[in-house]
């Protein structure tokens, strides 16, 4: 046979197995992606999910009772003490 | 040879064979070597182009492999556009001005039915309509008949158990399809506000309406929630459950049958806050179709009462015929045609602009008006917006109701805020360019939507602005004012109270009555206003038996104010001691 069919049946069935492998392994990401892909939606899923539940469980009709049980009120006139500079502020217990 | 050029290719084969076979015949094809090299290269040369042709095929057909696989779209997307399209839609979340979550799109399964699968409708009929009450079996045993049809949604949005409930028993022909629904965490917080979605997660109301008009919402296949930026509004959670903890608390205390508010930053109008009670669960689409959850606040028309003499007495002060030590004569009632109009209390005694607004007197305020004439009067009201219809990124605002000529009795009860109806927010639009130096604002909901402070357009003086700021804090702080109990230490709180008698068969009803207060914080330099209204208030203990919004609002409204200024970062400086 001549030396160009050799090499250029050579070239073919080289480029068939080569573009085999290459369908193959693209599949196979195709495969990859597509599973990364449900990942993600479920993850994105999830995440919606708990964002919904972290502000539910964050409303103020629910946290507000919880810190007035705690003592915890808005500041009202009086609660704020302005410092004078260089004052010293002493704390710990008031002694009688 | 040289006769056979020119012939086809088969003569050339049939010629070349004849010779082949006659060399061997001959015996010597070794006596002519440079023949049979010339034949083999003649024969050679077609056998090489065919199997280049080949090797062409090969290559061409290896390409036009490629190009399918890289045109062919993938196969599950082909699979999916054959099935029936979900007609759900991704939202984006809707957010505070903080970025706390207000509203979000999540997975819920949906159930639905393929009836020429569905075996024993009778008793799939029976068992479905035992785990979803709310389905009608003799409806559902109808719908599971219909062999015509392949697909039909039986309840769509189910709670997560109810669906693991209905798979658990493996009826055929019935099958689940995720899709986003939209939750509210909050529940019914500012159920007003944000409006609803319709079956197919679409804004059909309020805020998520908007949302389809401006920002738009993408088709959903599957159930996969939408990425990207919320929309953040200029509401403050922490100041919308203050409100509405509030609203609900004078609901009850003054046995009222509604009540709304709301909270406007003055400079920029962007809204922190609005409410009207009983309030709707966003969640429920069906709830605002009920008269009584009607949005109050920029759904109806109120006359208003009194507190609209802010605008009266604005109006006169910047036209500048008087000023606010102007003595009036108010001890002599009012007379229009056949209308006499006189003071609750009178003073007896003439009194000042500053007493006429301290006093609420509908005299001095009629009087007013008068002093400005009907042209000016209707021009100061349009200035304000107060004339002309408004629409806010909840839905357009109910359109005010103006009389329809500005004769002497449309001007003396326009002044006391009678025979003018206006939707809350536009009247609290409208006041807020009074206060806040003196220029128009425009009600927003959408944060970064509000136009910077200096392009309203100019309708009073800084003048007139800083006098009807002092003249308000009198009101609140003096001991005779009408607002003295929306006072709150430390945060500098003016006001008016406004009772207004509301319209019903054959004129006024003493009794039922709508009071009002309209306040802003901190008066030194207002950047707050709060807007209290209180639909039909009884007289009660606490009120001493009547029902004027000095008893019943304007307390309201200090409560509001003690609670939400600590959270929009005003601090409290009336009594700061000092540590030295």
């Amino acid at each position: 046979m001549h030396p160009v069919t050799v090499s250029a049946a050579f070239l073919a069935i080289s480029s068939a197995f080569l573009l085999y492998g290459l369908s193959y392994e693209t599949k196979q990401l195709e495969a990859r992606v597509a599973q990364q892909q449900r990942q993600a939606d479920q993850a994105r899923s999830d995440i919606a999910v708990l964002k919904a539940e972290r502000a539910h469980l964050l409303r103020p009709a629910r946290i507000e009772p919880l810190a007035r049980a705690q003592g915890l009120a808005p500041p009202a006139d009086g609660q704020i003490v302005e410092t004078v500079p260089g004052a010293t502020i002493q704390t710990g217990t008031i002694s009688r | 040879m040289s006769g056979a050029k020119g012939r086809s290719g088969g003569d050339q084969k049939a010629s070349w064979r004849g010779t082949w076979r006659r060399g061997r015949q001959s015996g010597a094809p070794s006596a002519q070597p440079h023949r049979a090299d010339v034949n083999r290269r003649a024969v050679a040369k077609p056998r090489t182009r065919l199997v280049i042709v080949g090797i062409g095929f090969m290559f061409v057909a290896v390409a036009g492999q490629l190009v399918r696989l890289a045109a062919t779209p993938r196969p599950e997307i082909v699979a999916s556009l054959t099935e029936p399209m979900a007609k759900s839609f991704a939202r984006p979340d809707i957010v505070d001005r903080a970025g706390r979550l207000l509203a979000t799109d999540i997975e819920m399964p949906s159930l639905y039915a393929d009836p020429l699968l569905v075996r024993g409708v009778d008793d799939v009929a029976e068992r479905l309509s035992l785990a979803l009450p709310e389905l009608n079996a003799g409806d559902l045993r109808r719908t599971l008949s219909d062999r015509n049809r392949r697909f039909i949604w039986l309840r769509r949005g189910l709670p997560p158990k109810v669906a693991q409930d209905i798979h658990n028993l493996g009826l055929p022909g019935l099958d689940f399809r995720t899709e986003l629904r939209r939750a509210y965490p909050l529940e019914r917080l500012a159920g007003h506000l944000l409006g609803s979605v319709n079956i197919d997660n679409r804004g059909s109301g309020g805020i998520e309406r908007t949302i389809d008009e401006t920002v738009g919402v993408e088709p959903a296949h599957g159930g996969t929630p939408r990425t990207g930026m919320p929309v953040r509004l200029t509401i403050d959670l922490g100041v919308q459950h203050t409100l509405e903890d509030e609203l609900t608390a004078a609901m009850g205390r003054y046995e009222a049958k509604g009540v709304a508010g709301l909270v406007m930053d003055v400079r920029t109008g962007e809204m922190l806050a609005a409410a009207s009670l009983p309030g709707v669960d966003p969640a429920r689409s069906g709830e605002i179709l009920d008269p009584s959850r009607l949005d109050k606040i920029q759904g109806a028309t109120y006359e208003l009462g009194s507190i609209f003499k802010i605008q009266t007495v604005a109006m006169a002060l910047d036209g500048g015929r008087v000023k606010p030590d102007t003595v009036i004569d108010v001890t002599q009632p009012l007379t229009a045609g056949r209308f006499t109009i006189k003071d609750l209390h009178a003073s007896g005694r003439p009194l000042t602009v500053s007493e006429v607004f301290l006093h609420s007197s509908n005299v001095g305020a009629g009087l007013l008006a008068l002093g400005e004439g009907p042209e000016r009067q209707k021009a100061f009201l349009e200035s304000l917006g107060l004339m002309s219809p408004m629409r806010t990124e909840v839905g357009p605002v109910a359109a005010p109701q103006l009389p329809p000529k500005f004769g002497r009795v449309e001007q003396i009860t326009v002044s006391y805020g009678h025979g003018i109806a206006v939707a809350p927010i536009q009247f609290a639009a409208a006041t807020a360019a009074l206060l806040n130096g003196g220029t128009t604002v425009t009600p927003t909901y959408l944060s970064g939507r509000a136009p910077p402070p200096e392009a309203g357009r100019r309708v009073i003086s800084a003048d007139t602005s800083r006098a009807m700021g002092v003249l308000l804090r009198r009101n609140v702080a003096e001991q005779g004012g009408t607002g003295r109990r929306a006072d709150v230490p430390g945060f500098r709180v003016g006001g008016k109270t406004g009772t207004a008698e509301m319209p019903g068969r054959g004129g006024y009803q003493e009794k039922a009555v709508v009071s009002s207060f309209l306040a802003a914080f901190p008066m030194d330099a207002p950047k707050y206003l709060v807007l209290i209204l209180i639909f039909e208030p009884k007289g009660t203990a606490d009120t001493a038996g009547e029902v004027l919004a000095g008893r019943n609002a304007a307390p309201t409204a200090g409560r509001v104010i003690a609670r939400i200024a600590p959270q929009l970062g005003i601090r409290p400086d009336g009594t700061v001691a000092s540590l030295d």
